[in-house]
């Protein structure tokens, strides 16, 4: 018998005991679906919500203005307001809200001037840097408010015409807070 | 096998990275979003107020490079002045500025200097007057500094001029021994925001 035929027989055979195996088939069995569902995310987001207010600059007279165009004199007060849409959803979902880039990038002498800190409202609740934001807030829309002080008291022309404060670096910032055993994961 | 010493380094510092990238990864586990406020830039306005001089419109800024400037007005007829009569000047003053809001100004003219070139005493015989008025021409009118005092101002608005008329008058008592001589009067004029 040529290895042809030998290997030809083997392979065979082995055919023969796959379809024997098959008899396990035979004894009962029975399966059950888990019915486990779907796992969905939460979601976190933070946008300049546009359809209310994308920014805007308004003087004591509640004048919209152009800050590009605009020139400030002492007496002037300047208010920046901004509406941002929180989305927050998950379970455990937990954030924090917080204005960045505040650091004083400004001409201006001090003396001069005064900034307030940016403040967050959710309609008339104001929003801490410490307050822990929950899905309760899903869908709000809060407004971030920042106002420029020009003080009346201010004298020396040279000392203060021609100055900048520059905001550009002002942000916001929506951060999850760690659920209570995400240290365990 | 050899391996050069740079590609031990490199690869050190490869691992270092590595190890820093997995070490500090953790923070960006959590989610995070930001968006920028695009306030944008607050500018100050510059607080320029120009003088003019009447008869012969010449134009100064009221501070040159910080200082205060001098402006040589000319008067009204040019010449000698003649006991009992007077000598009108004038001038004009721009609140050019480039404010956002309303910047209101008042110029004042103050209390005007006297004083004599030569020490004869010419000076306690001149007298000045000070009036606004709507225009230069009007500081020839002797009508216009009746009841005036020797102090005025005006309020100019933004990108308004005002004017300020000055009428020196010799007394109609000076004595003929100061006849030639001369004086020099000073006014300040200062201007503040309303």
């Amino acid at each position: 018998m040529n290895k042809m035929a030998k290997g030809a027989i083997a392979t065979g055979v082995g055919v023969i005991l796959l379809v024997g195996g098959g008899g396990t088939l035979a004894t009962w069995n029975q399966a059950q679906t888990a019915a486990m569902g779907s796992v969905v995310s939460g979601d976190l987001n933070l946008e300049v919500n546009t359809a209310t207010n994308i920014g805007k600059w308004t003087n004591a007279a509640g004048t919209v203005v152009d800050i590009k165009a605009y020139r400030v004199v002492p007496g002037d007060v300047l208010t920046y307001t901004q509406d941002l849409k929180v989305t927050l959803t998950g379970d455990l979902m937990a954030a924090k809200l917080a204005v960045t880039g505040t650091g004083a990038n400004t001409s201006f002498l001090d003396k001069n001037v005064v900034v307030a800190p940016t403040t967050i409202k959710d309609g008339v609740k104001a929003i801490a840097a410490d307050d822990v934001l929950t899905p309760s807030v899903n869908g709000h829309v809060v407004t971030a408010s920042t106002t420029f002080t020009f003080k009346s008291s201010t004298d020396a022309r040279d000392s203060a015409a021609t100055k900048a404060y520059e905001f550009a670096g002002v942000g916001y910032k929506l951060v999850q807070q760690a659920p209570p055993a995400a240290n365990a994961s | 096998m050899h391996t050069p010493r740079a590609l031990k380094a490199a690869g050190l510092v490869l691992a270092a990275v590595v190890l820093g990238l997995l070490t500090v990864q953790g923070t960006y586990a959590l989610w995070n979003s930001a968006v920028n406020s695009n306030a944008g830039t607050v500018q100050a306005a510059d607080f320029r107020v120009s003088l003019t001089d009447g008869p012969t419109n010449t134009t100064t800024d009221m501070t040159v490079n910080g200082l205060p400037a001098t402006v040589a007005l000319s008067t009204t007829p040019i010449g000698v002045v003649i006991p009992g009569q007077s000598v009108y000047a004038g001038v004009q003053l721009g609140n050019v500025t480039n404010a956002g809001g309303d910047f209101k100004i008042r110029a004042t003219a103050g209390t005007p200097g006297i004083t004599d070139s030569s020490g004869s005493g010419f000076a306690s015989v001149l007298s000045v007057k000070a009036v606004a008025a709507d225009t230069l021409a009007q500081c020839q009118s002797a009508a216009l500094y009746a009841g005036a005092k020797n102090m005025a101002s005006v309020d100019i608005a933004k990108n308004m001029t005002g004017v300020l008329c000055f009428q020196v008058t010799l007394d109609a008592s000076a004595p003929g021994r100061l006849q030639g001589k001369s004086a020099g009067i000073s006014i300040p004029l200062t201007v503040d925001q309303l």
